[in-house]
């Protein structure tokens, strides 16, 4: 009995069991059953009102699920976070005004009953330079750095970012996400919500797309493309294009003809390529491509709101 | 949670705006209205002088600053801009915000009363036994835990725009219909019968019992302690309130 317990509080870091929380009459959260393993680094995606920020606030204890169970680490999520197993950081995370960054980090430290040293803290959210210029004074960057040297203050096992480089320019946000892999790297498991879709392909071990407060998809960046299925094809034809009768091919998701370039989105590419031919025309420069990510999403929310209306 | 103390501490040390209402700017309005009254004038049925009475009206008024003013809108602005959630993923319980806010407030008002006593019996020559000096301290110290009380109310009731307006209305209300900046015998008769319910008017009723030799009225303590009651019930209901809605 106790080694099953034990088992299953090492193997389940986060556990969410047929989780509901309605606002009113819209469900935020709607069923969501979703566990999270050790070491794993995951992306939380979905468009805005998706429920990615409640999911992280039911997961901090910010919000109490209407009904089902949120455990984290065994426990609830308020008792994870006074045993020190999780640093968060939040969208909408407030600072302290009017004291400096170091008297703020100096805080958090000593709150965090695994805490690290502050200048350590500060190195690494490469804050040192910053230390003692005021909280109320800082770029968005910046503040954002200091809210991601709160959230990594202690030891903790689980770190939960929401939105976290948002703020940040291209170069910030490759530092950022370079000492996020040193976090995970250490063997924590990283929960983060982002719209930068290309972060999650780049940095996500497994992405969870939410929408409607349902889990749409659980894969890999790769499974995730696939499960959206979609290729585009792009092709120049010589002469009148005929809109018409390219609508027909088959497995065809959306077309959009601009002079002599025809982009098509396909379903299933090689089959849309096979009837092109079979329609007696010839196609030049003609290109197959997976779609990114963000395409990829935005085909399976589209489809899943197909599927609603 | 004392490292929180500690920094709220020093930042309300760092704001001078801050200090020189509440610390300052009682010892001011008491020169003001005391200045010119020689030291044989008595306050209508009190037997107190004016610099007297209105010694402890001041420091009464310099507390009420100090533990009002400064913790309703920190903590209306700091619920608004998220620092009261981030605190929450911190193993600090959930009162320890308020108690830091009350504590660091508690330690600005006490400079704030005794530079009033300091002011009045140095430049207006208030005498007064020993006892009754730290009698005095004690009381208005410990009865300035009811406002506290309500500006913890206040900031968890207010947005971040509305704040300032309310506590400002609140603050002023109080402390002129309660009689801080003026003996409350010198209103028409009505006024007088609404300012002797003001928690204000009983707050400054202990310290001049204390300044006639006298035992504090029991009616001026059971206002106090229904007050109090009243302001931290309806602080801890909105803190729970706000923190369900988070």
């Amino acid at each position: 009995m106790t080694t099953t317990a034990e088992t299953t509080a090492t193997d389940t870091v986060v556990g969410f069991d047929q989780v509901t929380k309605t606002y009113g009459n819209v469900r935020a959260v709607d069923g969501l059953t979703l566990a999270l393993h050790p070491g794993e680094t995951v992306a939380l995606l979905g468009p805005n009102g998706a429920g990615k920020s409640t999911t992280l606030d039911l997961l901090l204890g910010l919000k109490h699920a209407d009904s089902g169970t949120v455990s984290v680490f065994g426990t609830s999520p308020r008792e994870a976070i006074v045993n020190g197993r999780v640093g968060a950081m939040l969208q909408s995370g407030g600072l302290m005004e009017e004291v400096t960054v170091a008297e703020l980090v100096r805080l958090a430290c000593d709150l965090h009953p695994k805490r690290y040293k502050a200048a350590d803290v500060m190195a690494r959210a490469g804050i040192s330079q910053i230390a003692d210029r005021k909280v109320n004074k800082l770029s968005g960057g910046q503040a954002q750095r200091v809210r991601f040297a709160l959230a990594t203050a202690g030891d903790s096992d689980l770190i939960v970012l929401d939105e976290p480089t948002t703020g940040m320019d291209v170069s910030a946000r490759q530092a950022f996400w370079a000492t996020m892999r040193e976090q995970a790297d250490q063997g924590r498991t990283v929960l983060f919500a982002t719209h930068y879709l290309e972060e999650a392909d780049a940095i996500a071990d497994r992405v969870l797309v939410l929408h409607r407060g349902r889990l749409l998809a659980d894969g890999t960046a790769a499974e995730i493309k696939a499960k959206a299925g979609a290729r585009r094809i792009s092709f120049d034809l010589e002469g009148a294009v005929d809109e018409a009768v390219l609508t027909g091919l088959p497995f065809l998701t959306s077309i959009d003809v601009s002079g002599q370039t025809v982009r098509i989105q396909s379903a299933d590419a090689d089959a849309t390529v096979h009837a092109l031919y079979g329609l007696g025309v010839y196609p030049r420069n003609l290109e197959v491509a997976g779609l990114g990510l963000e395409q990829a999403f935005v085909a399976i929310t589209e489809a899943e709101e197909a599927k609603q209306s | 949670m004392n490292s929180l103390i500690k920094l709220e501490l020093a930042r309300a040390l760092r704001n001078r705006k801050f200090l020189f209402f509440s610390v300052l700017y009682p010892s001011i309005l008491f020169l003001i209205i005391a200045g010119k009254s020689d030291s044989t004038t008595k306050v209508d049925g009190s037997g107190l002088t004016l610099p007297t009475y209105m010694m402890v009206s001041m420091a009464s008024f310099g507390a009420l600053t100090a533990v009002l003013m400064g913790n309703s809108e920190r903590i209306a602005k700091e619920r608004e801009s998220g620092w009261v959630r981030q605190l929450r993923l911190t193993p600090l319980p959930g009162r320890g915000y308020v108690l830091a806010k009350t504590a660091s407030a508690a330690v600005v008002s006490l400079p704030s009363i005794v530079v009033v006593f300091v002011v009045a019996a140095a430049v207006k020559h208030v005498r007064l036994d020993a006892w009754q000096w730290l009698a005095l301290t004690g009381a208005i110290w410990a009865g300035s835990l009811v406002f506290a009380a309500l500006g913890v109310a206040i900031g968890y009731l207010a947005t971040g725009d509305a704040v300032r307006p309310i506590t400002m209305i609140v603050y002023f209300g109080l402390s002129m219909l309660g009689g801080l900046w003026m003996p409350a015998t010198s209103f028409p008769r009505w006024l007088q019968d609404i300012a002797k319910w003001l928690p204000t008017h009983a707050y400054a009723a202990l310290g001049q019992a204390i300044e006639q030799s006298q035992a504090p009225h029991g009616k001026d303590i059971a206002l106090l302690v229904a007050f109090f009651a009243l302001f931290a019930g309806g602080a801890a209901w909105l803190y729970r309130k706000d923190t369900l809605k988070a």
